[in-house]
């Protein structure tokens, strides 16, 4: 039972200290906000999640391939592991629409007309299903008919092969395939409005695609689905396959989509985990100072309710409820604030991912585990003051305390330094290094904040810096002409000749096995022309990378998968055309930021075809402000071009979906580094207020001004700072150089990018705060009943 | 020497202090009026709670009183700003507690520095510690001196600033018999060598016979101000 007055007392304690425990409390509601909040999130995305791809079937693998007759997939069926499968039709197309200058690129993949139940089985979202498998209809993706306007009853165009064709719209529907659809070889965001995903008739996509009876997709389910089997499985299949030209491999594991909703609920776990440790634990250091410091002055107190026979236990229950007091606030804040940051959340990935039931869902047990979490972390705090207040003996508590010792500090030793100090100086320095403990907090708390603006901002600056890169200093061109086929250079000089074609470059991409003894990889190779000037690599130090007539140049990260340097030989396969297995040598290893390039001379790869100068795209450049339409007039009357992609468009998509999420991160990033710093800054400035407040009515008598003092007392606080501040820059750079190796993955990687100014203004956001923290500080020194202070006996 | 043909330095013109205790009026001085001469030692003696300390408080510039006027140099102090009282307390008062009130983490000569630091005029540290012949122990903490010593760095202090009043509240209060002697003293030392204004209070009778002047404050008032034509030796004083 709780002891009614000191239940009062408590109350009392509290309100005295009102504005400290309010930046304590909102350090702990931050902590458990975000703990509550991504925790939150994490269960409702990866309950969506799994609740989409169950009940729509994703695909735990997928072949592609030239052309298999229909039989064959049953085959495929009765493999070991393999419990389904399905074979579709997936064609590469091209949209024409009516307010739009540039024909989209786009897939179409077939859908049976009976489809209840199938692999990557469709969510209609409007609409209706096929009339009959021959329908010239169409389904379309949600998003891309939303950003497009289009509606079931309008008309498309649609190129299949080299045949226009006019198609219903019918439906539109989601696939749990597309989660977060990011066009092939289209950098990092997904582009709804820009790149067509469409369903047709199983039968009109054959008829159209010319693989009647046939099909060269197949996707499939298994039993056990981890990647280890998933790649067993697929050496099967290709094995029994191998005669219809199987072209790649996807386990799910490396399925764009899925490997990236998957890499979000990572990152959204490891967050939920780190973060609270940081402010939870900076707020019960705190806590365990300002503890302190109210054990010490209610000494008195303390000794006069031992003497009045209340025992040790209950004089630590009644500290401990300080702690408890602070826990249960900020836990609840914290509650409410996570709850909050659930909603937001869960509205930003409604927003990022395709998907169905991302919903706000109620988790208690997130919610009593962040309280929880919340009460150790406070009674943990409050803990070494409590034991401290009990452990005070009656007798010896009613005395006053031993006056404060003057000692000499560890700076003190170096005269030459110490000698020029002012006495204001050797006061701070005193105080420093006679409270060790609060020193190191104050330092520990202000580099923690520090080191989360440096990194935030270097992340912020290193999404950027890779975009640019990427969009920037690799690539010249203004459009990619995606071609069907390889060709000759004949429609190299076709292009040269349309309308406001500044500069073309041939390029020719083609998707290889590489395998260096174990190590094997399948990705794209480009192939570059000589003296190419639209793509250009760069070299770690930023240079052109000169392609030599033979060999590859593969990307570092591509390079580390295969085990190989420069000067070595890897075995090299193309999986169209010829197919012939070569070695051939690395001579060069280039950094890129964006999936697992390699590079090597046009003519080389197109001898690895066993054709000779060849080209699936052409990278053009157009005059400056020409006017492009009848140039769009044109590749949309040639059948081979598949797609036109404008790069600077693609830039700006990037950038819009990536810009409004950096700044609302940066904010509350900010916002972060401030609660922690300001709460542990003002704490610790006022315990150190308290205790010198005797010092202060001196000063004053002495004809020291308050702002005079104040000064005296800020040189504490902003040396403290000044030094944590510079080793957050340190501790920040660390752990942004640590982000981007932990981010170093095929889809991407970031270099650390680390701008002087940034670290500026990293720093100046801290002056920031430790000087409205001193602010407060001045406020109180100013208001200081100075003379009622010395009136008091010490 | 008569200190009462000496310029006035201060003069206390029916001066009264009412405190406000949430709704409860404490009058702590009324009407009470003292002038203070250049180079005199005054000794304001009164029983516990009479109302010295608000009166030494008023008189050096840390308080304003309720009503009644405080004249220094042709200037009412007591209609001052607070920068301007800042400013007072800084170049004119130095004054003298009874619990020293020295920086525990500063060392004797840093106590002193302390006050030196914001006065154009003022005196080298060390020799405002030789007055107190504490040069010696300089480089010691306050909690490595005696009472005594504290005291006497604290006396430094208040001289090092060269000021026009040295103000003293019951600066023996804490002391034993023999180094109260040697404190009181030093004080009247700085009277009559140094010709330096003193004012000192004290509950203790026996100690007011060593003042050139007595006033008796009684209820919060001036009762009587005697002049002490034959000021006792501080060694022959019996506490
Ligand atoms: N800040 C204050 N608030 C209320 N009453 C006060 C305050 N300071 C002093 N007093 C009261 O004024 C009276 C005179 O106090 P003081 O001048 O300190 O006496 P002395 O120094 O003679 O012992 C006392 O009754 C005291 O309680
Ligand atoms: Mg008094």
């Amino acid at each position: 039972m709780v002891n009614r007055v000191l239940a009062r007392k408590l109350a009392r304690d509290l309100r005295h200290r009102k504005g400290a425990l309010i930046a304590l409390i909102a350090m702990v509601t931050v902590g458990v906000g975000i703990f509550v909040g991504m925790s939150g999130v994490y269960r409702d995305l990866d309950g969506a999640k799994e609740n989409y791809y169950r009940s729509n079937l994703l695909a735990d693998f997928t072949v592609d391939l030239k052309r298999a007759p229909e039989w064959t997939a049953e085959a495929v069926g009765r493999l070991p592991n393999v419990r389904a499968v399905r074979s579709r039709i997936h064609q590469s197309v091209l949209v024409d629409l009516e307010d739009r200058t540039t024909p989209l690129p786009g897939i179409a993949l077939s859908l049976p007309n009976d489809g209840h139940s199938i692999i990557n089985g469709l969510m209609m979202r409007s609409g209706i299903r096929f009339s009959h498998d021959e329908a010239e209809e169409v389904i379309l993706d949600r998003q891309f008919a939303e950003a497009n306007h289009l509606e079931p009853g309008d008309r498309i165009k649609v190129l299949l092969l080299d045949k226009q064709h006019d198609l219903l719209v019918v439906g539109t529907a989601m696939s749990p395939e597309f989660v977060y659809l990011i066009p092939p070889g289209g950098g990092l965001a997904p582009d709804p409005a820009g790149y067509a995903v469409m369903y047709l008739p199983r039968k009109f996509l054959q008829n159209s695609s010319d693989l009647n009876g046939s099909y060269n997709e197949l996707v499939g389910l298994s039993y056990d689905t981890s990647r280890r089997a998933l790649e067993d499985t697929l050496v099967l299949i290709k094995e029994q396959l191998e005669p219809y030209g199987v072209t790649n491999t996807t386990p799910i594991q490396d399925q764009t989509s899925a490997s990236i909703v998957q890499d979000e609920l990572d990152n959204l776990k490891t967050t939920a985990r780190i973060f609270p440790v940081i402010f939870l634990g900076v707020a019960a250091l705190v806590l365990n100072i300002l503890m302190r410091r109210m054990t010490a002055q209610h000494r008195v107190v303390i000794g006069t309710l031992r003497a009045l026979g209340y025992s040790s236990g209950t004089i630590t229950r009644h500290y401990l409820g300080h702690g408890l007091i602070v826990g249960a606030t900020g836990g609840i804040a914290g509650a409410a604030f996570g709850w909050w940051l659930q909603g937001a959340m869960v509205g930003m990935y409604r927003q990022f991912f395709a998907m169905p039931g991302i919903d706000r869902h109620f988790h208690p047990e997130v919610f009593a585990v962040g309280c929880a979490i919340a009460m150790c972390f406070a009674l943990a705090g409050a803990f070494r003051g409590s034991r401290q207040a009990a452990k005070l003996e009656p007798a010896e508590a009613m005395r006053p305390p031993p006056p404060e010792q003057g000692a000499r500090v560890l700076p003190e030793r170096i005269p030459l330094f110490w000698n020029r100090l002012s006495f204001q100086w050797k006061m701070i320095f005193r105080a420093v290094f006679r409270n060790p403990f609060r020193s190191s907090v104050s330092m520990l708390a202000s580099a923690v904040a520090t080191a989360l603006l440096v990194a935030s901002l270097s992340m912020y600056d290193s999404t950027y810096y890779m975009m640019d890169y990427h969009f920037t200093r690799l690539f010249h061109h203004d459009l990619t002409l995606s071609l069907r086929d390889p060709e000759g250079m004949g429609s190299l000089s076709e292009v040269r000749g349309m309308p406001a074609v500044s500069y073309t470059e041939p390029q020719l991409d083609v998707m290889c096995d590489m395998s260096n003894g174990p190590y094997r990889k399948r990705t794209a190779v480009t192939g570059l022309a000589p003296n190419n000037i639209l793509y250009t690599p760069l070299d770690s130090r930023g240079n052109k990378v000169v392609v030599p007539a033979t060999g590859v140049i593969l990307t570092r990260k591509l390079a580390e998968i295969l085990n190989v340097g420069v000067g070595e030989q890897i075995k090299l396969r193309p999986l169209i055309a010829r197919r012939e297995q070569v070695m051939a040598p690395v001579v060069g290893i280039v950094d890129t930021y964006l999936g697992l390039s390699a590079y090597c001379d046009i003519h080389y790869l197109s001898t690895l075809l066993g054709e000779y100068r060849t080209a699936n795209s052409i990278l053009t450049r157009v005059y400056p402000g020409a006017f492009t339409l009848p140039l769009m007039e044109q590749i949309r009357r040639r059948p081979k071009v598949i797609g036109v992609t404008e790069r600077l468009r693609a830039l700006q998509q990037v950038q819009e979906t990536i810009g409004d999420f950096m700044g609302a991160f940066f904010f509350i990033t900010v916002l972060f580094a401030g609660i922690i710093a300001f709460g542990s800054m003002l704490n610790t400035a006022l315990v150190s207020l308290s205790e010198r407040e005797r010092e202060v009515g001196t000063f004053r008598v002495l004809g020291y001004s308050s702002g005079q003092i104040a000064r005296i007392f800020s040189g504490e606080s902003f040396l403290l700072n000044g030094m944590g501040i510079v080793l957050g820059v340190g501790l920040g750079i660390g752990v942004a150089h640590l982000l981007s190796l932990a981010f170093n993955t095929e889809l991407y990687r970031y270099p650390a990018i680390i701008h002087p100014s940034r670290l500026m203004l990293s720093a100046a956001l801290m002056v920031l705060f430790v000087g409205s923290a001193q602010l407060i500080v001045f406020r109180m020194i100013r208001g200081l009943q100075w003379l009622e202070v010395l009136k008091v006996k010490e | 020497m008569n200190p009462s043909e000496n310029k006035v330095v201060v003069s206390v013109q029916s001066v009264g202090k009412i405190y406000r205790m949430g709704e409860v009026d404490v009058p702590a001085l009324r009407d009470s009026s003292i002038d203070i001469h250049k180079g005199e030692f005054l000794v304001i003696v009164g029983p516990s709670g009479s109302g010295k300390s608000t009166l030494l408080n008023l008189i050096g510039g840390m308080d304003r009183p309720t009503s009644g006027r405080i004249i220094f140099d042709g200037k009412d102090i007591s209609r001052a700003s607070d920068a301007e009282l800042t400013l007072f307390r800084r170049l004119q008062v130095g004054f003298i507690f009874q619990f020293y009130n020295l920086v525990p983490t500063l060392t004797a000569l840093e106590n002193v520095q302390v006050a030196v630091e914001l006065v154009p005029d003022a005196m080298d540290p060390m020799e405002a510690l030789s007055l107190v012949q504490l040069e010696d122990r300089a480089d010691y903490f306050p909690s490595q001196l005696s009472g005594g010593q504290q005291q006497r760095v604290s006396i430094a202090r208040a001289l090092a600033g060269n000021p026009s009043l040295l103000l003293c509240d019951e600066p023996t209060g804490a002391l034993d018999i023999e180094t109260s002697r040697q404190v009181l003293d030093l004080l009247v030392n700085l009277s009559r060598n140094l010709g330096k204004t003193v004012v000192l209070i004290t509950h203790n009778g026996a100690i007011a016979r060593a003042g050139d002047r007595i006033a008796q404050i009684r209820d919060g008032t001036i009762a009587s101000i005697v002049r002490n034509e034959h000021p006792t030796p501080v060694k022959e004083i019996r506490w």
